[in-house]
């Protein structure tokens, strides 16, 4: 071939599109610090949240002339944990934007710190879709991740949703917490699918540096059993797909009739956005975001972060460039996390070369150990090459300098 | 300079003892070195050297001293390696001196690597002047290490010199005893020029320099000279001494030290210890040369098979400096291309390890040393064996002889039962035992080389909480019941791992080293069967179990920045480890072999 290594082969990247179709919003604030979280939050302080909201008013301001957004999602943190007043303004500036009418609007929230009042007024201007972390139903576990809320908080929350109008919600279920038996796991999964939700994360307890619950494991206090965890996660899939939801990625499943596109209709339309490498904005302290092809993440330290944006300026301060070839094979493997895998137009859609013609040998090493399916018009994992997702994406980097 | 004021001598001493600070000591004290210049271990200049404490190259240095008597004097220091693995450039250097300065330290007193040197002097004949050294330290006892130098090594404890090399206590009385006990240079008689070759540095620009003393005629610029054992005639372009840099003179003349250059491309053309005469009127050459033979071997493999032009050019240069490194190509089933080296010990053996990983920044696979054995076939033959791949079958050996060595074994008293036990366990026979002090002996043991390979010293070391030393010279062969023991990685036999251990041996370290095996090999995507094989009987097994799964993590668009960058670090971590079959084995794995 003529073409340098490195140059899309197919026609220009689908992140070089404008508008930006997607909005992530940071909420950096959180009533207190689970144990396994490396996320950046901090202690909520009057008037520190103030600040934030202005700066990232100010900041949403400076991005929304790019933005059309088809999802919003506000993360964090504990979003729910800023007051009705300061929600407001908030949802005042994304309105006076014209950001306010994505199709999925979603909004993370933790048990313990949502009222119906709350509820209702974001479901009054647009929110419609909320995440909800209840990570367990098991009392002494949610105990040991430094969760504030109650198994009891969690159903009542549940219920203010209902009744707040929010027919789009998602739980989030942690499993392989130190502690946690099967028959717990199993409880707390039948538990949980029994509340009915349209949509169920439920991931593997990470051990990530600078979180308690790393120091503890490091420490020897307790031990990761494999076995167990894998036991865990076959228990997952199982019993969702037992209730009818659809796993549409390694932790993420999903109700409601399947589409045209392959995917269950309540699956997380902003989720996908990552996964298939197209570009969003992201907002607010240590916020990442991927536009024209180069990822950027915002100063963590939500004072600094205020500071730069009372300046008038964003408060970005890395930027991840690759090359294009490098940057597809990153989202070559993230997107293989989908169950559907790489549709092989899709692909060149969003980065600009075939799968087949830059992984070819790649691909068929996959196939032959079982991880891989090479179909007519995509290649996906099977069962076994999901639970390999990351040794699936390392094979498939390509080194930054080519 | 005429002969009678000259003086040639060495310094010898175990290891720390304070040699190289009272070389440096003298170079100061007769100004051959400023203060400015008096930098700490001078004459070691490789960083090496420095951080072992040891000196591989003999580098010899010319001081000038005006004695009490009034008269000006050459002082030639011959610096000798203190290392037994290079007992013959001790030999060689030592065979250029008339005297050599014994360094004893006052707190220590005599140690095994003493007694190793001393025996290398005496053998040589030369005068031999005891210095009880730091004197200054708080646990230094004079009087035990006089009385230790007659029990031990039958030297006049009165004529020990007590000084501090550190504080510089004694060292007039040390260059005045070199002045008058160290014989000036004597006439062998011969004709013509007679020079002994001790060493040798390349340089880029001048080719090999030759380190040389004269013993009989002169040696000028221009000279047609004959290399004896080489069997070389060159012409001599340069000829100079060290002060400690180099400088050009005109001659060297009896008795002088120095160097000389002579267009000489590759050090392997220069035999060490070879003899100088003249090309057009020979003398009979100089006695005591041998050629240097390598008595530990281990194969050197690039972790990364493109990297093997490389390996192999720094091979080379490695070798311009060490004559005694010996290498040539050869292939592994597991590993690839690469190179069988041989080491004069295993000191040797790990320096030019080290030094290919560290100054030349090679990514290195090391496999387990071996010495030479002896193999008589059925048919009577006999073979050389030096890797264990080469070893034939069983059924075709009548029988296997393999190296010993005789070792000086230092330690407390207190230590004496746990020592038996250490050269027990290592197949070795306690000779005798001789008394040091109130408090030490020295054991004098029969073992063979293959057991002191690995972890011997270390032992000594932490059995006497390292109070303990060791030295050792070689002692001929001796039948023994030899196996092989092979180490197999889901069923294929990874040659890397295989050792040649005695039979009743073989068992406990092949289970050993299936253990080992199993903690350093990381768990692949299919279970890895480990196993150990003596003639084809599997005799320990271990299984490192499969992954199941990775972990089942949430991965969101903050989240993809970070896990790549994990993900290009285990991915370039992969790189750096050797696929044998399907499984990876890491760089670690083959050093954990070593350990085992």
């Amino acid at each position: 071939m003529s073409t340098t290594p490195g140059t899309p082969t197919h026609g220009e990247p689908g992140w070089s599109a404008r508008p930006v179709r997607h909005l992530y919003v940071h909420v950096p604030f959180c009533a207190s610090k689970c144990e396994y979280c490396a996320f950046y939050s901090e202690a909520s302080e009057g008037e520190l949240v103030n600040r934030y909201v202005r700066a990232l008013i100010t900041e949403l301001g400076i991005v929304a002339n790019e933005l059309a957004p088809e999802t919003v999602f506000f993360g964090g943190g504990t979003p729910t944990l800023l007051n009705c007043r300061q929600w407001e303004q908030v949802l005042d500036a994304l309105h006076r934007l014209g950001l306010d009418r994505p199709a999925e609007w979603t909004v993370e929230c933790n048990p313990a710190t949502l009222s119906l009042d709350k509820a209702r007024l974001l479901r009054e201007r647009g929110v419609n879709r909320v995440s909800m972390g209840v990570q367990s139903l098991d009392e002494d576990l949610l105990d040991r991740l430094g969760r504030v809320h109650s198994r009891d908080m969690a159903f009542r929350s549940y219920d203010i949703l209902r009744q707040a109008g929010f027919d789009n919600v998602n739980l989030d279920l942690m499993f392989a917490i130190p502690g946690q038996s099967l028959e717990t796991w199993q409880r707390t999964l039948t538990e949980a699918l029994a509340m009915q939700s349209e949509h169920l994360s439920s991931y593997e307890v990470i051990y990530e540096e600078d979180t308690p619950l790393y120091v503890q494991l490091k420490a020897g206090r307790f031990d990761v059993d494999e076995d167990l965890a894998c036991e865990m996660y076959d228990l997952l899939v199982s019993t969702a797909r037992d209730r009818g939801f659809q796993q549409y990625e390694v932790a993420n499943f999903a109700s409601g009739a399947v589409g045209a596109d392959g995917l269950a209709s309540r699956v997380c339309r902003h989720n996908v956005a990552y996964w298939r490498g197209r570009s969003f904005h992201a907002v607010g302290p240590s916020a990442s975001g991927f536009v024209g092809g180069v990822r950027t993440r915002n100063r963590a330290n939500t004072r600094l972060y205020c500071d730069t944006l009372e300046q008038g300026e964003r408060a970005i301060d890395q930027r991840d460039e690759l090359p294009p070839l490098a940057r597809a094979a990153e989202i070559a493997g993230f997107g293989l996390r989908m169950n559907l895998g790489w549709p092989f137009a899709d692909f060149v859609a969003a980065t600009g070369f075939d799968l087949r013609e830059e992984w070819g040998d790649d691909l068929r090493w996959l196939v032959d150990q079982g991880w891989g399916e090479l179909l007519s018009d995509r290649f996906r994992l099977t069962d076994t090459g999901l639970r390999f997702a990351d040794q699936v994406i390392e094979r498939l980097l390509r080194p930054e300098q080519s | 300079m005429d002969r009678a004021r000259i003086r040639n001598f060495s310094i010898i001493a175990h290891i720390d003892h304070g040699k190289t600070t009272l070389s440096d000591r003298l170079l100061h004290r007769t100004g051959t070195i400023s203060d400015r210049d008096m930098q700490n271990q001078l004459l070691d200049s490789m960083d090496l050297e420095r951080e072992r404490g040891i000196t591989i190259k003999a580098h010899p240095v010319t001081m000038y001293y005006t004695a009490l008597d009034g008269e000006r004097y050459e002082l030639n220091l011959i610096d000798t390696p203190g290392h037994v693995d290079f007992a013959y450039e001790v030999s060689r250097s030592l065979s250029a001196c008339e005297g050599a300065l014994l360094i004893v330290d006052a707190a220590q007193g005599v140690e095994a690597q003493t007694v190793a040197n001393v025996h290398l002097a005496m053998k040589q004949d030369l005068a031999i002047i005891p210095l009880i050294n730091k004197i200054d330290l708080p646990h230094a006892n004079v009087d035990l290490v006089r009385r230790q130098l007659e029990d031990i090594l039958a030297i006049p404890g009165e004529d020990a010199i007590a000084c501090s090399a550190k504080e510089g206590i004694g060292i007039e009385e040390i260059l005045e005893a070199i002045v008058h006990r160290v014989p000036a240079p004597k006439e062998t008689g011969a004709n013509s020029l007679q020079a002994l070759v001790v060493d040798s540095v390349y340089n880029t620009f001048k080719g090999v320099v030759n380190y040389i003393r004269v013993f009989t005629g002169e040696l000028r610029a221009g000279m047609n000279a004959r290399l004896y054992h080489s069997g070389r005639t060159v012409e001599i372009k340069e000829v100079g001494s060290f002060n400690p840099k180099p400088y050009t003179r005109d001659c060297l003349t009896a008795g002088e030290t120095g160097y000389f250059t002579a267009n000489i491309k590759s050090p392997s053309d220069v035999k060490m210890g070879d003899s100088l005469l003249d090309a057009r009127n020979p003398a009979p050459p100089l006695s005591g040369f041998h050629e240097v033979h390598p008595m530990v071997f281990s194969g050197i493999y690039p972790i990364d098979a493109s990297d093997y032009e490389h390996l192999k050019v720094n091979l080379a240069k490695l070798q311009l400096n060490d004559a005694a490194f010996q290498y040539q190509a050869e292939s592994s089933v597991a590993l690839g291309f690469g190179f069988r080296c041989g080491f004069l010990g295993l000191l040797h053996m790990e320096i030019v390890q080290e030094r290919l990983r560290r100054e030349y920044d090679m990514d290195i696979i090391a496999t387990y040393p071996s010495v030479i054995y002896r193999v008589q076939l059925t048919d009577g033959e006999w073979h050389e064996i030096d890797n264990p791949v080469f070893l034939p079958e069983p059924t075709f050996i009548e029988q296997i002889e393999e190296p010993m060595v005789k070792a000086f074994i230092m330690c407390p008293n207190d230590n004496i039962g746990d020592m038996l036990a250490l050269v027990s366990e290592k197949r070795g026979l306690l000779d005798h035992t001789e008394t040091l002090d109130s408090t030490r002996v020295m054991m004098i043991c029969r073992l063979p080389l293959n057991e002191i390979l690995i972890d011997f010293h270390d032992r000594i070391k932490s059995i006497t909480r390292g109070y303990g030393s060791m030295d050792y010279e070689h002692d001929g062969y001796e039948a023994s019941d030899m196996v092989k023991l092979d180490m197999l990685v889901n069923t294929d036999s990874v040659d890397a791992f295989s050792s040649i251990v005695h039979r009743t041996k073989a068992e406990g370290r092949g289970r050993a080293l299936a253990a080992k095996l199993k903690e350093v090999i990381p768990r692949q995507q299919f279970a890895v069967a480990i196993q150990a094989a003596i003639g084809g009987k599997i005799v320990a097994r271990e299984t490192v179990r499969a992954f199941r799964k990775d972990v089942t993590a949430k991965c969101y668009g903050g989240d993809i920045t970070r896990k790549r960058k994990l993900l290009e670090k285990q991915k370039e971590g992969k790189k750096r480890m050797k696929s044998i079959g399907s499984v990876n084995i890491p760089q670690e794995a083959f050093i954990a072999v070593l350990k085992a």
